[in-house]
């Protein structure tokens, strides 16, 4: 069986740069409105809000024409064909982390750049942080990245 | 559909440097991203640089130039742009002399080289620049106490960073990228931060000192005050290296720690903790933010932080505050050719026996050049050209600013946008972005590094900054002095190092050969060749040689009359981190994060005059009155506001685009009483305010 990926921003090191936004928007050609990561200011503190990629994940579950589903790899993804536009998944994330784009009036969700991946390329977000607090991959990779940076 | 192209490049959405890995499809870019080969950003980028293409192609974007007529802006050709600037600088030199025209920039699109090239062979002393109060200021204030600027040099490893008045990870400024000293900080390094905000930074740090805005030189006093009497300075250096330590020593002793508590509200014990840490933990670097430098106290400030550098013995030393050896090209002092601007020329600058440091760097401040449009003393400015600058938005006092550009006979603005200072021009140049330009990247700074720029596209009928300067000089009869083309010029850049331009945008960067403690050598490039603690530079000019700390001319302390009606502390230009300065307000992905200026206030001021979060409230000095909306901070003094600076609103008509709306600087003062003596720095940071909630929401 495939990995599990996944991504995490180590909050404490996350600077309020939104660097990792305006990379997100570009590689996925987003414009204003969705944000698929996002990262809220209340300084001293910054909270970076993004997808979890839960096991279970409970935009899934709510989404009444399972239009959402996790692939191999373990990224949740939302099929826009499929989707209604019903906004259950953005009422179920507690994370807060489900975009919707009002244009389309579909569901949007970060996809850890997939075409990326499968390139072998990092997510977008996390090449240009210069903090480097947002960490990717197997669990097994986010808990050593994880140990190094707490050292 | 074409191919995909990456080409690398550097970044100059701020003062740039970072790499760049642009992609081109179809002669258009379609993405940008960081270069892991950056020996400078290591593939990172912030939000300003990834959002170049938003800016590039945004459809308000000028793409050819324009000329002011009775019903508005027209388009005309390059040509009849040139021409008619050339004209009336003729007509000006004729009839006045060229130090009727005033060459202006702002923080600069890399191009001051050429701009000082061509207002040099101009004959024009009048160059104004951001450079008073930001960079060049402590350029000037080094060069005359050590030789050259000192910076930090994370990669060799501090083990105790001070911040002092600054956000690298937010503003990447000057020599510096975030990314540089986070890996810094990461190793280990102890961290001290002076703010008055508490900031990422300050809450991390393991101290944080929250200081009175704009005494930052009595805090100084303070660090020296205690290294000084434990005797935790470095003696076997300042005994060889140190010019009039005694008569400093003596100045020092007269901001004991107690009067330095009670002016910058820190209280002695953390000062003294502070200063210890810093003394005895080697090496030891010391970032120093723009805030020292935007107050009446820029120049004796700079000179106490370089003399903590000093004392302290990591002058120069690896991991210290160090003097970087450039890669072998020209300098910029060689090519803007300084040398060719006539004596009796360089006597008629502005401010210029008053301000003699900042004449010794070859600028002006603005408020003499506004003097001499709106009074004729003490001769008339009649033409401008202005690249790559907002004042309107950015220089104190822009009420000042707004009529003496409106008033100016004849104005020309080069840039991207109709800005509202581009709204008053009589000719509209279009400028290229760092996608669109040839250059030999960061050629004016000192970390040792020069990069290259390369042209990635061409958009419109947009001309690189350089070349504008060059095709106007070719006009003005400078021809002789000038290139075919801009790569040409950058051939003569480059000449020393034998790379030709070609050959350098494919190695895309070249780096100086290090030499720390060059001093054990040759010493300090100052007259005594020490580090000139006592100037004797300054005593040759008739000013005070030893540095002192000058209450903040408007405060609570020198000002008591006005706390009545303005009984808070504004501490204004809060940096922001998808902007720069006066830019970006118009890119959509950058807007979306930050949409509306913003006061922070400490939730107890705010409880007092019924603010609630996210109010629009209005912050009012004895200049004027604006509106920003309300964050509550308790990480900040009750005693003070904190407002953000460079805002006005593209999105609202022209001319004015709302440039009195938010405009920190409607707020600020620029006479000249409170400006530093010799650098005339504007403060723009420190003055007296009230607040209250807007009525309408």
């Amino acid at each position: 069986m495939m990995k599990k990926v996944s991504l995490m921003v180590l909050r404490k090191e996350c600077m309020g740069c939104h660097a990792c936004e305006v990379a997100c928007k570009q590689e996925h050609g987003l414009d204003v409105g969705p944000r698929l990561i996002r990262v809220i200011e209340r300084a001293p503190y910054y909270i970076p809000i993004y997808c979890h990629h839960c096991a279970r994940p409970p935009c899934r579950d709510s989404c009444p024409v399972e239009a959402i589903s996790r692939n191999e790899w373990g990224i949740v993804r939302v099929d826009k064909e499929l989707c209604i536009g019903c906004k259950a998944c953005v009422e179920a994330c507690p994370f807060g982390a489900m975009q919707f784009d009002e244009e389309r009036e579909v569901a949007l969700i970060c996809d850890l750049c997939y075409e990326r991946l499968q390139q072998n390329e990092a997510p977008a977000c996390s090449l240009v942080c210069p903090t480097r607090c947002i960490l990717w991959g197997d669990m097994r990779a986010i808990a050593e990245g994880m140990e190094q940076r707490l050292l | 559909m074409g191919e995909l192209k990456k080409i690398r490049t550097a970044c100059r959405s701020c003062h740039g440097g970072c790499g760049v890995i642009a992609h081109v499809k179809d002669g258009r870019v379609i993405k940008v991203e960081g270069d892991p080969a950056s020996p400078i950003s290591h593939g990172t980028m912030c939000a300003k640089g990834l959002a170049i293409t938003q800016l590039a192609y945004h459809p308000d974007r000028i793409l050819y130039p324009m000329k002011k007529s009775d019903t508005g802006w027209e388009r005309i050709s390059w040509d009849e742009a040139l021409d008619t600037i050339c004209e009336k600088f003729k007509q000006v030199i004729r009839e006045n002399g060229p130090e009727s025209i005033v060459i202006g920039q702002g923080t600069g699109r890399d191009y001051e080289s050429f701009l000082y090239r061509f207002a040099n062979l101009l004959g024009t002393p009048n160059v104004l620049t951001a450079g008073h109060m930001c960079y060049v200021s402590r350029v000037g204030a080094t060069l005359i106490t050590c030789g050259n600027l000192p910076v930090c040099d994370y990669e060799g490893e501090p083990k105790c960073i001070v911040v002092w008045g600054c956000n690298p990870l937010w503003t990447n400024p000057d020599e510096y990228k975030g990314e540089g000293f986070w890996r810094a900080y990461k190793k280990g390094a102890k961290l001290i931060v002076i703010d008055p905000r508490r900031g990422f930074l300050a809450n991390r740090a393991d101290l944080w000192l929250q200081i009175r805005p704009g005494t930052d030189a009595a805090l100084a006093f303070g660090f020296l005050n205690v290294i000084i009497e434990e005797g935790l300075y470095d003696s076997e250096f300042v005994g060889q290296y140190v010019h009039g330590w005694e008569a400093f020593q003596e100045r020092v002793r007269e901001y004991p720690l107690e009067r330095v508590e009670e002016i910058t509200w820190v209280r002695r014990d953390l000062i003294r903790k502070a200063a210890r840490l810093y003394a005895t933990t080697k090496p030891a670097a010391l970032h120093w933010g723009v805030p020292t430098e935007q107050s009446i106290n820029c120049t004796d400030c700079t000179r106490l932080l370089t003399g903590l550098m000093a004392v302290t013995g990591n002058l120069d030393a690896p991991g210290g505050n160090v003097l970087f050896v450039p890669p072998p090209v020209r300098t910029v002092s060689e090519f803007a050719r300084h040398q060719d601007l006539p004596p009796e020329q360089r006597q008629k600058r502005l401010g210029g026996e008053q301000y003699r440091l900042a004449a010794r760097v070859a600028l002006v401040t603005p408020k003499v050049v506004w003097d001499a449009i709106l009074t004729g003393e003490p001769y008339p400015v009649r033409a401008m050209l202005l690249c790559g600058t907002n004042p309107v938005i950015t220089r104190a006092n822009a009420r000042e600013v707004y009529e003496a550009l409106r008033k100016v006979e004849f104005l020309a603005v080069a840039d991207f946008f109709l800005t509202p200072t581009a709204e008053l021009a009589d000719i509209f140049l279009p400028a290229a972005t760092w996608l669109e330009q040839n250059y030999v990247g960061d050629f004016w700074k000192r970390h040792g590094y020069v990069v290259a720029r390369q042209k990635v596209v061409e958009i419109g009928e947009c001309w690189q900054d350089h070349k504008i300067f060059q095709e106007l000089g070719k006009r003005m009869g400078q021809a002789e002095y000038w290139w075919d083309t801009v790569e040409d010029a950058l051939n003569y850049m480059l000449a020393p190092s034998g790379l030709s331009w070609d050959e350098f945008k494919e190695l895309g960067y070249l780096k100086g050969e290090m030499e720390y403690r060059k001093y054990l050598k040759k010493g300090f490039s100052t007259p005594t060749g020490k580090v000139e603690l006592y100037s004797t530079i300054l005593e040759k000019w008739g000013r005070d040689p030893l540095p002192r700390y000058r209450e903040v001319p408007e405060s609570p302390v020198s000002r008591p009359d006005l706390l009545d009606r303005y009984p808070y502390i504004l501490n204004a230009g809060l940096r922001i981190p998808t902007f720069f300065h006066s830019a970006n307000r118009q890119i959509p992905w950058l807007r979306e994060i930050r949409p509306d200026p913003i006061v922070e206030v400490h939730p107890e001021t705010a409880a007092k005059h019924g603010i609630k979060e996210g109010d629009w409230v209005w912050i009012e000095s004895p200049r004027g009155h604006i509106r920003q909306r309300a964050r509550l901070n308790e990480g900040i003094d009750p005693r003070v506001i904190v407002a953000e600076h460079g805002w006005w609103f593209p999105e609202l008509e022209g001319p004015g685009h709302g440039w009195d709306i938010a405009n920190v600087n409607i707020l600020t003062d620029n006479d000249l009483a409170i400006s530093d003596p010799l650098m005339g720095s504007t403060n723009l940071r420190v003055l007296l305010c009230n607040i209250s909630p807007c009525e309408d929401q």
